[in-house]
């Protein structure tokens, strides 16, 4: 079980913390506010936001198109010879996939729900689902909007509805299952990486259940799913030691109340919320939780942070933040736009995360594995161009849109977005704040960080401002804020 | 050098003693100790000195290349039969035997089999061929089956498996993003598409320099201030010891050791690629330009034993005469290049340049003058001690599946044979089981 937090323990730390991993990060004034809430009220806000805050205007392309006929137009075209129409299909399938990122990332940074927005992307990686497959814009919104409408409530429904999605079925080969070749890629992922993990099934019970999955069709001209009766097999089904008439939504209720399920996805939000190598004991936990509360997510992230576990010496600034982290939560801290969406995207692909394009139907693994050499220097690399703007970059990036990770995109529009003023020093720090070294180190690392550097970097930060000779302009307290986000530590959340 | 030494020597003696993990060590450091460990254990690592190693170049050619257009059955009468438009004429090809020639614009690699330093390995897939881009070099790159998904790459498990005593340049990729079959347990490898980017960057000065104090204490912060750039020539793995005592393994200090790491191969990287211009001219395009790096790391003596680089476009669903055989040329020239660079050197006994892409194109020609996604393709390897010759055979046009080729040959033969005879790593280690192998290195 997990055991509720001493209300004594409940500080700007802890309250530092939960604004990390259930929302984005915080600046200092809104953790200050977060921890006056006290534990509860903080918590209470994060799992059941004001109402008013949810309203968020889909991207103005998000609705379905009649895909059939532009599909067939296209390739009608094609076959004249004529090219245009395909390319301009595929354009507005990369436009809007670029603007669907940036309206992720904005809907992440800006949001009075972050917790939605967290667990979203955490469903996101869960069901994981590619548009490098699915090849279009609207589905992946909706899929998007689908999770989020269901991120903090029942587990086995949102399965269910992961199910007849289509960005899901494409993904996973559902609409191409007959009746007489039931295809088995979504009845295999469905058990092996959704619900209840390799060990709890057999090949029989994936060739079973594949059978009561068909039938989901989807509409090419309204972009919508349906149920075709003649496609689908009745005919008994024997899944887990049951025999019976199964449809799909009858596999779903089996496997999910399977014990091995809540023990998957408690290891599951265990990774994601306290810590990448969870103790079995900690699984156990939540795992109870998540059988007591019936997979309702909600009361038990609830419960999660408000236990001490969640606040414990290990958990706490130990986690590598993704990312999709790092870059809103960087934002946040230096009070500075987002970069353009594809500068962000860029870099997202060179950090190893692109919203919308994981790797593969496993999602990300997270942790350690978002580390690399070239990685790591990329996120020094990217914080600079956050605070100092293009002036880091060399005059020829700036001209066609070349070096650290902006090359291959030399579009005009790109070398357009590039271009980024520093940020505004005052916005962070006072006058009498800048002019004093030490009150400088320890308010910025107090931003940046969210405590005082370890005893070395510290070192490093009195060192770098005595070099600098105490000068007190932006371009050193950029250079300071920029050696604080090279710090190891930055990396953590 | 005595300081070095003695470092060095209270470095191992430390160890024994148990303290490694205590030591804000660089990883690879790390990896050395435990590699002198798992070698005490009679393990299977792999040494990265950088100087006299063999080395593995991998050329994906990315879109899916027309393998018939490239290695091509010009006697067979299907070819002109269900490829009117885009089948080679019959005397403009490269003839390797009486049935088997080049694509004309391969002439560089027609000298390399006529010197006998390239194998072409003909028919190459895997069962239940998947035509998505996407899915296809997926399989590629993760050497998994068709209808099974791996997170690591084929080369990131060789990492993982085999080099973990080597430095983080043991995989080099010349790209902006590192490649699937990098992908490792323990990240490994650097990737880059200019040395200049692997770098870190200081902020900017009010005059518009950057600040010079910055990347001082950048290294002091990582725990490399006491580090000198050490010399780039001298790739040997254990040349330096940074470091200073700290508490426990913990993730921060993972990532101070891997930012320390970052640092010492970008001091390499850009020590080397200041240092080493080649004197044979490469042409002027991404490939030639990729090529070129690698050749100058390879001049260098950068401690690397996969290098990776890509050229992209063979997705020729339309159009395909001009734009084949531009892609021809452009991987012809490259090539010729950077062998004629390796020869110069001296290295290219040391070096085996394989290609591969994520599928072949359909047999017969559609109406745009293109081809579409396909399944079985020729892989190319060519080295100075590569066994030269065509292996495998060359896939029926008429027995088909689906319009498309059966494949002779399972890719992971071909990686098997690679790993086992160039790299000497356990192959079936690395890729989860065994394949038998093919005499071509």
């Amino acid at each position: 079980m997990l055991n509720p937090l001493p209300v004594e323990r409940w500080d700007d730390r802890a309250a530092a913390h939960l604004l990390n991993r259930a929302a984005f990060g915080a600046t200092p004034e809104e953790i200050a506010v977060t921890k006056a809430k006290g534990l509860a009220g903080a918590v209470l806000d994060l799992v059941e936001p004001r109402v008013s805050a949810l309203p968020f205007d889909p991207p103005d392309w998000a609705h379905p198109r009649d895909l059939r006929s532009l599909r067939q137009e296209a390739r009608m075209a094609k076959q004249n010879g004529d090219t245009t129409k395909i390319r301009e299909v595929r354009k507005t399938e990369a436009d809007e996939i670029l603007d669907l990122r940036r309206w992720w990332m904005a809907r992440m940074a800006t949001t009075a729900a972050p917790l939605l927005e967290k667990m979203t992307l955490f469903w996101h990686g869960h069901f994981a689902t590619s548009v490098e497959k699915v090849k279009d814009g609207y589905w992946m919104w909706l899929q998007n909007e689908t999770i989020r409408r269901h991120a903090l409530a029942n587990f086995a429904a949102l399965t269910k509805e992961m199910s007849r999605d289509p960005a899901m079925m494409i993904y996973l080969d559902l609409p191409q299952s007959r009746r007489e070749h039931p295809n088995e890629n979504w009845a295999r992922e469905l058990m092996e990486l959704f619900t209840v993990d390799i060990g709890n099934y057999t090949e029989q019970d994936v060739r079973e259940s594949a059978r009561a999955f068909t039938g989901y069709r989807l509409d090419l001209v309204t972009q919508r799913f349906w149920f075709a009766p003649n496609q689908y097999d009745a005919g008994p089904k024997t899944f887990l030691g049951r025999t019976g008439n199964f449809n799909g939504d009858d596999i779903i209720h089996f496997l999910t109340k399977q014990p091995a399920c809540a023990q998957f996805l408690a290891k599951k939000l265990c990774r994601f919320f306290f810590e990448e190598e969870p103790s079995p004991s900690l699984i156990n936990a939540v795992a109870e939780r998540l059988r007591a509360h019936d997979l309702e997510i909600k009361p038990v992230l609830r419960e999660i942070f408000s236990s001490a576990e969640f606040y414990s010496d290990r958990v706490m600034r130990a986690q590598i933040k993704s990312p999709t982290q790092f870059i809103i939560q960087s934002c946040k801290l230096l009070s500075c736009d987002l970069p353009g969406p594809r500068v962000a995207q860029n870099a997202m692909r060179q950090m190893g995360q692109i919203l919308f394009a994981p790797p593969n139907v496993k999602g990300w693994d997270g942790g350690k594995s978002w580390i690399s050499t070239s990685t790591l220097l990329f996120r020094n690399n990217f914080a600079n161009y956050l605070i100092n703007g293009d002036a880091i970059l060399p005059p020829a990036m700036k001209r066609q849109g070349a070096d650290v990770g902006f090359r291959g995109a030399a579009r005009a529009a790109f070398v357009d977005e590039i271009r980024r003023n520093p940020i505004d020093v005052n916005r962070l720090v006072s006058a009498d704040v800048r002019n004093n070294a030490q009150r400088l180190i320890a308010n910025l690392s107090k931003r940046v960080l969210q405590s005082d550097p370890p005893s070395d970097d510290m070192a490093a930060f009195t060192n770098f401002l005595a070099a600098r000779k105490d000068d007190s302009s932006d371009a050193t307290v950029r250079g300071l804020l920029h050696l604080m986000m090279s710090t190891p530590l930055y990396q953590l959340t | 050098m005595s300081n070095t030494l003695h470092t060095r020597r209270k470095f191992l003696r430390t160890s024994m003693l148990g303290a490694a993990a205590s030591w804000t060590l660089p990883v690879f450091l790390e990896k050395t100790f435990f590699a002198l460990d798992a070698l005490a254990a009679d393990a299977m690592t792999q040494a990265t000195s950088g100087r006299d190693d063999t080395i593995l170049v991998v050329l994906q050619l990315a879109g899916g290349n027309d393998g018939l257009n490239s290695v091509v059955p010009f006697v067979d009468d299907a070819y002109h039969r269900v490829r009117p438009k885009l089948a080679l004429p019959p005397d403009k090809i490269l003839k390797l035997d009486s049935e088997i020639g080049l694509n004309p614009r391969l002439t560089g690699l027609k000298s390399l089999y006529d010197s006998g330093q390239l194998a072409i390995v003909q028919g190459v897939g895997y069962p239940n061929p998947n035509r998505s881009h996407f899915r296809s070099a997926e399989i590629w790159q993760t050497a998994s089956d068709a209808d099974r998904v791996k997170n690591e790459g084929w080369l990131g498990r060789y990492f993982d498996n085999c080099c973990r005593g080597a430095e983080p340049t043991v995989g080099v990729a010349i790209s902006e993003q590192s490649p699937q079959a990098f992908s490792a347990k323990i990240p490994t490898g650097v990737t880059f598409s200019h040395p200049e980017q692997f770098r870190w960057k200081a902020s900017m000065g009010a005059d518009g320099k950057p600040l010079s104090e910055e990347e001082a204490f950048y290294r002091q912060l990582i725990g490399g201030a006491e580090e000198k750039p050490s010399l780039a020539a001298d790739g040997n793995s254990i040349s330096s010891l940074p470091g200073k005592f700290h508490n426990d393994a913990t993730t921060e200090d993972f990532l101070r050791r891997t930012a320390l790491d970052a640092q010492l191969s970008s001091d390499k990287i850009l020590a080397i690629a200041r240092k080493y211009k080649s004197n044979v001219p490469y042409p002027q395009t991404p490939l030639g330009a990729s090529l070129n790096l690698i050749g100058r790391m390879i001049a260098g003596g950068l401690a690397t034993r996969v290098y990776y680089a890509s050229q992209g476009g063979f997705d020729t669903h339309a159009g395909q005469i001009g734009s084949h055989d531009r892609l021809m040329a452009v991987v012809n020239e490259a090539i010729a290049a950077f062998v004629a660079d390796l020869k110069q050197q001296g290295n290219f006994e040391r070096v085996l340049l394989m290609t591969f892409s994520e599928f072949g194109r359909r047999v017969a020609e559609n109406a745009n003058n293109g081809t579409d996604h396909g399944t079985a393709a020729p892989m190319f390897l060519l080295g100075g001690r590569v066994k030269p010759g065509l292996f495998g055979k060359q896939p029926s046009l008429t027995d088909l599946d689906n319009g498309d080729l059966k494949f002779n040959i399972d890719f992971r033969s071909v990686y098997a044979s690679v790993l086992d005879n160039w790299l000497g790593a356990p192959s079936q280690l690395v890729l989860g089981r065994k394949f038998s192998t093919l005499p071509i290195v």
